[in-house]
């Protein structure tokens, strides 16, 4: 086996022990060891790569809250707000009016060959345009009177069409469904909310929905993650895997040699609010484990607890919202969670529990705790992913319970300002995403993007939660700061010991997976605000290069 | 169109006893409905075994043209399934989960195909008031009463007749009046679910073996507006469990009228050359008073032509 010495102008090793060098050996995908050329060269023959002499290593990042669908909205054009980074390394412009909506979504239906494809776009947010009046479809009209055009919210809970998209379905003003928007004579506005009424425009509805079960969402999803410097990417609860056409997809997909990521799938055994045979599915999880690969596992399941605080659907305890109406609501029954809980648990799977307001997440640690009576499992790291209203008093009782946090600090930019002025109220939105009290109670925890959700990348992410800043310059409970390297372990070390992955990546350790992140700056020593706009030059997956794709 | 019921309630509260019900009546029936059933978990519908006909994955199909659906794929694809059956379901029964909000589902049932959508909330008469409060689920349990169209205070039996009647009340203020069937075991008559009348199932037979509840029916041989149908639908007080009728509006349209509980619908229909009215209704002995109907009745068709 022939023996590859990387050498870079710095290798943070996030091992407390070992914890830099210049120089990583790699033999086999693996690790040899990491420290200077003389202490790593004993190994026997090797190449030197001087490649990334002048970038720093640091651990593939882990991000352990992503969706498929990260790759799947590539697959549409964009109308967001703000920019975003394709694949192939270019960038599609944030669309900031409905002018340039309409110029964006009139050049997307000029690229369309076959007349009858509808044009299903994705991305637009409403928040942004606080001073106009609500998108309808008369703006939509203008880019086609002819061609259905389908466009979907950043939210995924609304959507706007135009005039032909409603004719297509046969969607008219006699039907008696609340969720579509009208205007004042109770004509059809376009707007559909919430999916009974976004399902009536079913051509351009089952696209949106379709994109995130093809092979290219799955390839894209890579492509984004390299451009990351992400080595190892969770899809939570994006594919269907125990359904054999899904299992072989992901199979052919990641077996690729080129595919540049490792996934870790986290299933959600049922649909929210179903009470499936739980027990069955275990098994079934268990019998998955055996098809693992070394760039597709299984380490757990998912469970989605309640929904969004900015759609004031996460159930929140008192004082309840700042302003706007309650509408927090649990996806489980209390009384059954623990059952849906504990086959996994039994089976020793890993579950990580979608819990965005603060009761719900009480909720969760008490089954969690009520479970470790019945069936003590001391390394269960069982993860609240989201948690981003967690209490002090949580957080001292996850600690004891072994439970793992994983923050949504992507919040705290895209909607810090919504959460001070609107959604929580100043003393919660300060305490947001608690990263220094986890520290301090010693809550191992992970921060992710939740992307699609938000976009994917974790100097991005790391970013948030060193400087706790939001766009309208505020910064968020200062007190919550951690340092930067806080920070890196969290989406690297930390976040591979939630998925029971830590001995093997997260880390840059003798035996471990050479996975790299490549960067052009060290993020330990850059100013603190520059983190999120440090370059990447790409990745290295088990030894081998992968050049993050740069714009032509 | 196909008739569609969103059933809600918290755990326990006896959905899937009245499911049961509801399959087994059909069943005896001697001209059963084809009742397709979406539910959580087969787990828990007791499914005579000599009735299936075949299950393949998420799908049950019994023999009297029912069917059986889990949701296994989402809400949306599951109601596309059973629409696109051949022979397409009469009547299909969601089971929401316990915490399901039961008024964002209904709103499948207003497209195209589907139709009187209504939402039968089953309450536990021993715990209801309590989960009412509760931290977890007081605004989910409060959210369900309040989106009913009917609600079924269930295992009332259980209750002193004093304690009966103060949650009665409770429940009728929280929600603002919404129509209450108090029973036992799910234990009601089928047509409140479903149509009124079917081919060999006449409305004062619909009741029968049900001595708390009372049948009316009407028919004359005049038109009306849909004004004065509009008018007489919202002057029907919380008696009255369930409406059926069909009538001719001046210009010779057929105007249909549907009552579930608190949900009122008077629909259009095709041109027609007849002017007969129909009307029935099944209400709660006591509640719903004939004799009210009758004069009702005497007042919208006084003037009619």
């Amino acid at each position: 086996m022939s023996i590859t010495i990387f050498q870079a102008q710095k290798i943070i090793t996030m091992n407390p022990s070992n914890p830099e060098g210049t120089h990583v050996a790699v033999r086999d995908g693996l690790i040899l060891g990491v420290g200077s050329l003389q202490e790593v060269a004993g190994w026997g023959d090797y190449e030197l790569d001087m490649s990334f002499a002048d970038q720093v290593i640091v651990p593939g990042f882990v991000e352990a809250h992503a969706h498929v669908m990260a790759g799947g909205m590539m697959l549409l054009p964009y109308m967001g707000y703000f920019e975003r980074k394709l694949p192939d390394g270019s960038t599609a412009p944030g669309i900031q009016s409905y002018e340039a909506l309409v110029d964006a979504m009139t050049l997307a239906e000029s690229e369309l060959e076959d007349p009858d494809q509808p044009l299903v776009a994705v991305g637009f947010d409403p928040i942004y345009f606080p001073d106009q009046a609500r998108l309808t479809r008369h703006e939509l009209d203008k880019v086609s009177k002819t061609r259905p055009i389908y466009l979907q919210h950043a939210s995924g809970h609304l959507a706007t069409v135009n005039t032909a998209m409603l004719a297509e379905n046969n969607v008219t003003k006699g039907m008696n469904i609340e969720g579509l928007g009208r205007d004042e004579h109770g004509e059809l506005d376009g707007e559909l909310r919430e999916p009974a009424a976004m399902s009536t425009c079913k051509t351009g509805h089952r696209i949106v929905q379709m994109v995130n079960h093809t092979e290219q969402a799955i390839r894209d999803l890579g492509a984004l993650a390299r451009n990351a410097g992400i080595t190892t990417c969770t899809d939570l609860a994006g594919a269907s895997i125990l359904s054999p056409r899904a299992l072989t997809m992901w199979q052919e997909v990641t077996g690729d040699e080129s595919y540049p990521l490792r996934v870790a799938q986290y299933n959600i055994p049922a649909m929210p609010g179903s009470a499936a045979a739980f027990d069955e599915i275990a098994d079934q999880f268990v019998q998955l484990q055996e098809k693992q690969t070394e760039k597709l596992r299984f380490p757990g399941v998912k469970f989605v607890l309640d929904g969004s605080i900015q759609g004031f659907s996460a159930l929140i305890d008192e004082p309840g919202y700042f302003s706007g109406e309650d509408h927090g609501q649990l996806l489980t029954v209390p009384e059954q969670f623990a059952d849906w809980l504990r086959p996994f648990h039994r089976a020793s799977l890993n579950v990580h529990m979608h819990c965005n307001g603060n009761l719900t997440q009480q909720l969760a640690i008490d089954t969690v705790e009520k479970i470790l009576r019945e069936d003590p499992w001391l390394d269960h790291r069982h993860t609240i992913t989201h948690a981003q209203l967690t209490t002090q008093a949580q957080l001292r009782k996850m600690s004891k319970l072994g439970l793992c946090a994983n923050f949504f600090s992507n919040h705290i930019w895209y909607w810090g300002d919504q959460h001070y002025d609107i959604t929580v109220g100043p003393e919660r939105a300060n305490s947001i995403e608690p990263c220094a009290s986890a520290l301090r109670e010693g809550v191992s925890f992970s921060i992710h993007s939740d992307a699609g959700v938000t976009p994917l990348g974790s100097l991005h992410t790391m970013w948030c939660v060193v400087n706790r800043v939001t766009p309208s310059g505020r910064v968020l409970g200062e007190v919550e700061k951690i340092s930067p390297y806080e920070a890196l372990k969290a989406v690297t070390i930390s976040a591979a010991y939630q998925m029971h992955l830590d001995d093997e990546i997260g880390s840059l350790e003798a035996g471990k997976k050479a996975d790299f992140a490549v960067l052009e700056e060290d993020p330990l020593s850059v100013d603190p605000m520059h983190i999120r706009d440090i370059k990447v030059w790409g990745t290295v997956l088990a030894g081998d290069k992968h050049k993050a794709a740069v714009a032509t | 169109m196909i008739g569609f019921t969103v059933l809600g309630g918290y755990l326990g509260a006896g959905k899937t006893t009245l499911l049961n019900q509801i399959l087994r009546r059909n069943t005896e029936s001697a001209d059963p409905i084809r009742i397709a059933l979406l539910v959580n978990d087969f787990g828990d519908i007791n499914i005579d075994a000599q009735l299936i006909e075949s299950q393949i994955d998420s799908q049950i199909n019994l023999a009297n043209g029912c069917v059986c659906c889990t949701l296994t794929d989402g809400f949306s694809a599951a109601l596309d399934t059973l629409v696109d059956l051949n022979p397409q379901p009469e009547h299909i029964i969601v089971e929401a989960s316990g915490v399901a909000d039961v008024n964002n589902l209904s709103q499948y049932g207003n497209g195209q195909v589907l139709a009187l959508a209504n939402i039968v909330v089953v309450a536990d008469a021993e715990t209801v008031q309590e989960k009412a409060s509760d931290k977890y689920v007081a605004k989910t349990i409060q959210r369900q009463l309040k989106a009913a169209d009917l609600i079924l205070l269930n295992k009332v039996d259980l209750l002193e007749p004093q304690i009966r009647e103060r949650r009665l009340s409770w429940l009728s203020e929280l929600t603002d009046g919404i129509p209450v069937v108090p029973c036992v075991r799910g234990d009601i008559p089928q047509a409140i679910l479903f149509e009124l009348e079917r081919r060999d199932n006449p409305i004062d037979e619909s009741v029968h073996g049900h001595e708390e509840y009372v049948s009316w029916s009407y028919g004359i041989n005049k038109r009306i507006s849909r004004e004065s149908l509009e008018a007489f639908a919202d002057s029907l007080g919380p008696g009255v469990l369930r409406c059926k009728g069909v009538f001719v509006d001046p210009f010779g349209y057929r105007l249909e009228l549907q009552v579930v509980g608190k949900r009122k619908e008077v629909a259009a229909g095709a041109k027609t050359l007849e002017s007969v009215s129909q009307l029935v209704a099944i209400g709660l002995k006591g509640k719903m008073l004939t004799e009210d109907l009758d004069a009702a009745v005497q007042r919208l068709f006084h003037d009619a032509p």
